[in-house]
This record gives C-alpha cells, structure tokens and sequence, in this order.
C-alpha cells in the first residue's frame, strides 16, 4: 500500500517538474530564442544607436559637408525618425551651431536643438510646437488627425527617398511577392506559405506599433483593407517589414532576406526610376505659415548637393 | 512519503517552477523590447 502511494506520489512529482519543464522549453523556443540579440559591430554601426550619432562627437557615422554657413539667430529644433537619425544627424553636424547641440551622454537635454523621440514622438512635438523641423516618413492618418484636431497644417517636403522592404527568414524558399499577395497576408485570407510556392507551414505576419514609420507604410499599401490582429505570430515562419536601410545592415550577417515585389528588387536605381512599387520619400516637415526663416535655410540645405550628398552617404537615396 | 513531506516538496518545486517561468517571461519581454523587428525575422529559422 505505502508502496503504491510512494509510486504516485513521485509521479505527480516527476509529472509537475516535466510540465513546469516543457512549459519553459516552449517559452525558449517560441519566444526567448527569436528575440536574442546577435548584434555584431557591423549590424550596430547600420543600426541606430543614439550615441553613435551625436553631432560633434567625430563620430564616423555622421557624415556632414564642410564649409557650408552655420545657422545664426533662432535655431529651429530639428527631431525625426529612428531610421534618419544618420541624415539629421550629418545636417545638424553641418549647419547647426555646436554649442545648439546639447547631448547628456544617454538622450539630448530638453533645450537642445536637436531631439531624438522617433516618428511617433516627432510627429507630435512638430504639431504641440516642440519641434521645427522633423524628418521622417509621412504621416499616419491618425497623425493627420492629430494635426487637424490641433489645427496644424503641415508641409511635407521631400529630401530623398528609400524602399520600403518585406523581409524573410533566408532559410524561407520565397523569394517573390506581389502586392496582393502582401494585402492577402496582412488582412488574413492567406495564411500558408504553400500558398505563395513556398512549404506547407503557417505565416507569422509580423507588424510594428500604431503610427511608427513602417506601419503607416503597411496601412498606405493595404488601402480600405483591414489588418488583422497578430495573435498568431509566434507560429509558423515569419515575413515582416521595415525599410531598406535598416535590412541591408543585416543581410552581411545572413538570417534575413529581401523579398521581391512583382519580380523587381529594391536597388537604388529601382528606387529611384520608380519600377520599385512601394519606395516612399523622406521628408522634412515643418509647420505651414512658419516665421523662422532658419527652418527654410534648413530645408534648402538638405535639398541643395551638399544636403543629398548626406543622405546618400548615410545610405538613403538622393532627390533625382 | 508522509503527506506533509509530499506537500512540501510539491509547494517547492511549485515556487522553483513558477519562478523559473516568471523570469524566463520578464528576460523574454526586456529583450522583445530591445530587439528589431530585422533581427527578431533573422533568429525565426
């Protein structure tokens, strides 16, 4: 009898440990595994690091032009997206005065005139008026709204353009996808990778948080069509997006690959001739009616060849 | 085994177990929020 209720005993004992055990391999391999940072110097030089895109730091990711007049006078604050921290980064390092530049050794002091809140952050500062000058993608609806609701009008003017990328794992076999087949995935009507040629195995269609710069470029692709909600990525074999400058740091590391859209790759001369179907530009938004002519001085500094020279040095693509 | 060993060593394991889950999930979570969504795609194999 003590026998038989040792024997159950232990087994509830062995059972618990190897649910509590399975249990954590699944969270491992589901979760834990596929958000490790492999960050190798190569990838964080593309990357964007604050602290590796400080104006006047010397740093060797910040490209500016030299003997170009500084900005006098009332210095407009300039803020933007993550991904064109490099391209800000090298106009402030050229116009703006150093002393304007006041950076705390973590994020910029709050009387800098350059900021760093990324494109949700940015696209408010320039509406509530704590910013002057942003450089960023264009605006979500929701951010449209905002500037509506606040009764801001805003000048979008472009400075450059980059393509806007889906990505797979490099293990995936597909290579190409059309446009339609991007909607069908991101509104729930294809969900199998066979679907697309590829093998039998669920899509994990990954997306990024309301109003960022890559998911105001999804929602423009997708139109009318509503995305579905992401309660099923952690399975099946993932295709997400971003754009072109921040994958091409990746790809030297392997892991990633671009996917063609309607058999046309994203190359700077696809980018810029317009066969790419979804590159978008980059631009420099300011405040319409603005009285600071530094902000013009600015936005004509970044349109002038010394301006397109930055942003193709920092790895975008330059007006044609 | 006594009961009260039984429960006790259950109620041990329990709290290792929970423990052990609870901060795999709060590592997991600081790193999602760390990690871009390139990277993320590149580690999904």
């Amino acid at each position: 009898m003590d026998k038989k209720k040792l024997a159950k005993q232990l087994g509830v004992i062995v059972l618990v440990i190897a649910l509590f055990a399975g249990l954590d391999t699944g969270i491992y391999q589901l979760f834990i595994k596929r958000v490790i940072s492999h960050h190798s110097p190569g990838m964080q030089k593309m990357s964007v690091e604050v602290g590796n895109y400080v104006p006047f730091t010397g740093s060797e990711n910040v490209f500016s032009a030299e003997g170009v007049s500084k900005l006098e006078g009332d210095i407009p604050v300039i803020d933007g997206a993550a991904a064109l921290l490099p391209v800000y980064a090298g106009f402030v390092e050229s116009i703006y005065p150093e002393s304007s530049v006041i950076y705390n050794g973590e994020d910029y002091d709050a009387a800098s005139a350059m900021h760093y809140t990324n494109t949700r952050g940015a696209y408010k500062d320039i509406v509530d008026g704590n910013a002057d000058i942003i450089i960023c993608a264009q605006p979500s609806d929701e951010q449209l709204a905002y500037a509506a609701e606040k009764g801001v009008e805003l000048e979008l003017v472009p400075i450059g353009s980059d393509a806007f990328v889906f990505i797979v794992n490099d293990s995936n076999p597909v290579d190409n996808i059309t446009l339609d087949q991007i909607r069908g995935i991101y509104s729930g009507e294809i969900t199998n990778w066979k679907e697309l040629g590829g093998k039998n195995i669920q899509i994990a269609a990954m997306r990024r948080n309301k109003n960022s710069g890559s998911q105001t470029a999804l929602e423009k692709i997708m139109g009318d069509i509503p995305i579905k909600p992401d309660y099923t990525t952690l399975f099946g074999s993932p295709i997400g997006f971003s754009f072109r400058y921040y994958v091409t740091g990746m790809l030297g590391e392997g892991g990633v690959k671009i996917l063609t859209i309607n058999g046309i790759a994203p190359t700077p001369e696809t980018i810029a001739d317009g066969s790419y179907p979804v590159a978008g530009n980059i631009y420099a938004v300011y405040r319409k009616g603005e009285t600071n002519e530094n902000v013009y001085k600015a936005i004509e500094f970044m349109k002038s060849p010394e301006g397109q020279k930055i942003v193709e040095q920092s790895g975008y693509i330059p007006l044609s | 085994m006594k009961d009260k060993t039984f429960i006790s060593i259950l109620a041990i394991i329990m709290v290792i177990g929970i423990g052990v889950t609870a901060g795999l999930m709060i590592h997991g979570y600081n790193l999602w929020k760390e990690i871009s969504i390139v990277e993320m795609i590149a580690n999904w194999g």
